[in-house]
């Protein structure tokens, strides 16, 4: 194509009138013109034209620089100089409208004379079209320093001039191809959130939203590291990473979490507070940070390192990344209620077996007890707790009368009392003393708890209802109230340590009341002593001293319902945090 | 419910595996078994053909990505062929054609790795 214009060479030629001139130049112009006019491919037109020109005036050295939509001018073509020339931008604001040589910018001090003085050039052609100048060609020196004269330097300026509005058409064209490209690699993010979304809406588990992600950002954005971070109850944490030094950047979270949108870390290092946070990301090579947000609360964090193809992120990469992060942290969040609900089903499942050993524990109805008016009453907690009564009759004249409470909640505590009532109900018909019975039923428990850190607290006694003698064994249980006749109370606390801690060494002591007519005995669990109000003050076994003490000769249903009143009252509301268990037995003339 | 396949044969020192339908993110964890169970056996010469290929989104992208470093530190490759223009039009967007080397056929991936076994 270059050969289309031959150089105008003969200095002799110079010298011919300029219309004799034109007219021999007139056919290669019109050829380019042609060329550079018929096609639409604007490497092809710009290289086109720096060659004709350096063909024509034998330089060796040619770059075209085109003004870009920020006004910057941008290297777009070279030839002759080093090829990282191309892409470099200028900033000068205004090109001479007519070709000039670099003698006279340097003159006026013009903007572009240090870029002609690096890469010695020495004329400025300007690119006009519809009389703006979109860019110019710069051209180095003649052979020999000849300069241009007056005819050459019209041809050059009439070259450039035929090949405006073709390079304008290729710029413009470019654009659009840029364009559309641009819209297909939106369509794929788009796709890329589509794909996701369906995929979320699965409800899966974590790790593999998390395992999600991660292709995402090595397929779509193409990073080599990156680090997904997310926040549980506490703290944020690194759910997963390719990373050289994770552990530096897990140093860095918590202060991450101040990062309010999507952010180039670049960006960071001139943050107030963020900045140290930001250089050390820098070394770790995490260039990008973006929060993961639900309802403008961070949940997570992505980081990305360098693409693998390079160059900078643009802010439609973080616009990508930030939707990303933000439709992962919904599937997130949702795998994390999912999971949550899950166990709570769970816990609940299992507070309902607890309930079921432990109602089924308790006896259906009482015994009548010829000269005792009795009653009972047991009410569970939410979580359930491991408390425990029994009355049996042993013998047509004896009852066994139970209270206990295990230490902790739920099935392992209903299961360890099922297995001190089996031993009760096993041992206390034969004829052993209580004191032995009761060494009996620990070294059991102790078998059953193995050291497990579990123990019940225990107080049984046998009622003999000829004699009205009751003989009992307290094993570490609150001393029940025995409220005589005339008001006075005594506690049963003669006994020995509670059940399941250590084998039986000492035996149990044991000791006997008689129950006159008008004496009341009030068994009870700490659910009543301990029942906390808003302010976690407790009822108080002072306090259920007098309640039991006001009881006068109320019959036992009514003693349970004024204690169960009195512990109403005192908590104002609060939710019961542990079992209420009470048994009462009033002795009656007969 | 989309239907993805991916299956192993053996070319004589290069593992080809051949991928069939839909790679998306729903389908991505199995080319990612594949490619495990392949850098298990330490076999790092891997070509993927994806002739019978429908379509491949950026959770399908991600795979590949995922294993290359490791199978190039292994003097290993990932090498693609066969591919249709569609799904070629998708590696060119995201920029894959400057990562990896894609053939047209099937051949002239196992022709490289000989040639540069013999190297």
């Amino acid at each position: 194509m270059n050969r289309a214009l031959r150089p105008a060479s003969r200095p002799s030629r110079v010298a011919r009138s300029v219309g004799e001139d034109a007219a021999a130049d007139l056919l290669p112009l019109l050829e380019f013109s042609t060329i550079v006019n018929s096609s639409l491919d604007l490497e092809f037109i710009l290289n086109t034209v720096l060659r004709t020109l350096m063909g024509k005036l034998l330089v060796a050295r040619g770059v075209l620089l085109l003004r870009q939509a920020d006004n910057a001018l941008e290297v777009i073509a070279a030839k002759g100089v080093d090829a990282s020339i191309l892409k470099r931008t200028i900033d000068v604001p205004r090109i001479p409208r007519v070709l000039r040589m670099r003698a006279d910018l340097e003159r006026n001090a013009h903007p572009l004379t240090p870029f002609l003085r690096e890469h010695d050039l020495h004329a400025v052609i300007p690119i006009l079209s519809q009389h703006q100048t979109v860019g110019c060609v710069l051209l180095g020196d003649r052979p020999n320093r000849a300069g241009y004269s007056a005819v050459e330097k019209r041809l050059v300026q009439s070259v450039v001039n035929l090949s405006g509005s073709a390079i304008e058409k290729g710029v413009i064209i470019a654009q659009v191809r840029d364009a559309n490209r641009n819209l297909d690699r939106k369509i794929q993010e788009l796709n890329t959130l589509f794909d996701l979304g369906k995929e979320f809406n699965i409800g899966l588990d974590m790790e593999r939203v998390v395992k999600l992600i991660s292709f995402a950002l090595m397929g779509q954005v193409g990073v080599k590291s990156y680090a997904i971070c997310l926040k549980d109850e506490t703290s944020m944490r690194l759910a997963a990473s390719r990373l050289v030094d994770a552990e530096s950047v897990n140093g860095l979270l918590k202060e991450l979490c101040a990062v309010e949108r999507a952010a180039r870390v670049h960006d960071l290092l001139r943050h107030r507070t963020l900045r140290f946070a930001a250089a050390n990301l820098l070394q770790s090579g995490i260039q990008v940070v973006v929060p993961m947000q639900l309802q403008n609360t961070t949940k997570g964090l992505l980081m990305v390192g360098e693409r693998m193809r390079g160059g900078a992120y643009t802010h439609a990469d973080l616009e990508f990344l930030s939707s990303l992060g933000n439709l992962a942290i919904i599937a997130i969040e949702n795998a994390r209620l999912f999971r949550a609900e899950l166990e709570k089903q769970h816990l609940e499942d299992e507070l309902k077996i607890a309930r079921e050993i432990q109602q089924g524990l308790l006896p259906e109805c009482l015994p009548e007890i010829p000269g005792f008016d009795i009653a009972a009453v047991n009410v569970s907690s939410k979580t359930v707790g491991g408390d425990y009564y029994d009355l049996i009759r042993r013998t047509p004249m004896e009852y066994v009368v139970a209270i206990g409470d295990v230490s902790g909640k739920g099935s392992p505590a209903a299961l360890l009392m099922s297995n001190v009532q089996a031993a009760l109900r096993a041992l206390a018909p034969e004829s052993r003393t209580l004191s032995e019975t009761t060494g009996r039923i620990n070294d059991l428990t102790c078998a059953n708890t193995k050291g497990a850190g579990k123990f019940i607290t225990f107080f049984w006694g046998i009622l003999d209802v000829a004699t009205a003698t009751l003989r009992y064994v307290n094993a570490g249980h609150n001393p029940p109230m025995l409220r005589r006749a005339d008001g006075s109370i005594e506690r049963l606390e003669e006994g020995g340590m509670i059940l399941g801690v250590f084998p039986t060494h000492q035996p149990y002591a044991e000791a006997s009341v008689i129950l006159r007519p008008g004496d009341l005995l009030v068994l009870f669990t700490d659910g009543v002593s301990e029942a906390m109000n808003p302010r976690s003050e407790e009822l108080t076994e002072e306090r259920l001293e007098e309640i039991v003490r006001d009881c006068g000769s109320d019959d036992a249903a009514t003693v349970i319902a004024r204690i169960q009143d009195a512990v109403q009252q005192h908590i104002e509301g609060a939710p019961q945090s542990d079992d209420i268990t009470l048994v009462v037995l009033r002795a009656v003339p007969r | 419910m989309t239907d993805f396949k991916v299956q192993h044969r053996d070319g004589e020192g290069v593992s080809i595996l051949d991928l069939k339908g839909y790679l998306d993110a729903h389908t991505a964890p199995d080319l990612e078994t594949a490619f495990q169970k392949l850098l298990n056996d330490r076999k790092f010469n891997i070509v993927v053909n994806c002739r019978d290929l429908s379509y491949i989104s950026s959770a399908g992208l991600g795979v590949f990505m995922a294993y290359i470093e490791d199978v190039r530190k292994n003097k290993g490759d990932i090498k693609l062929t066969n591919m249709s223009p569609k799904v070629y039009n998708v590696f060119d967007l995201l920029g894959f054609p400057i990562l990896y080397e894609i053939y047209k056929d099937e051949k002239e991936a196992i022709v490289k790795f000989r040639n540069a076994q013999k190297a």
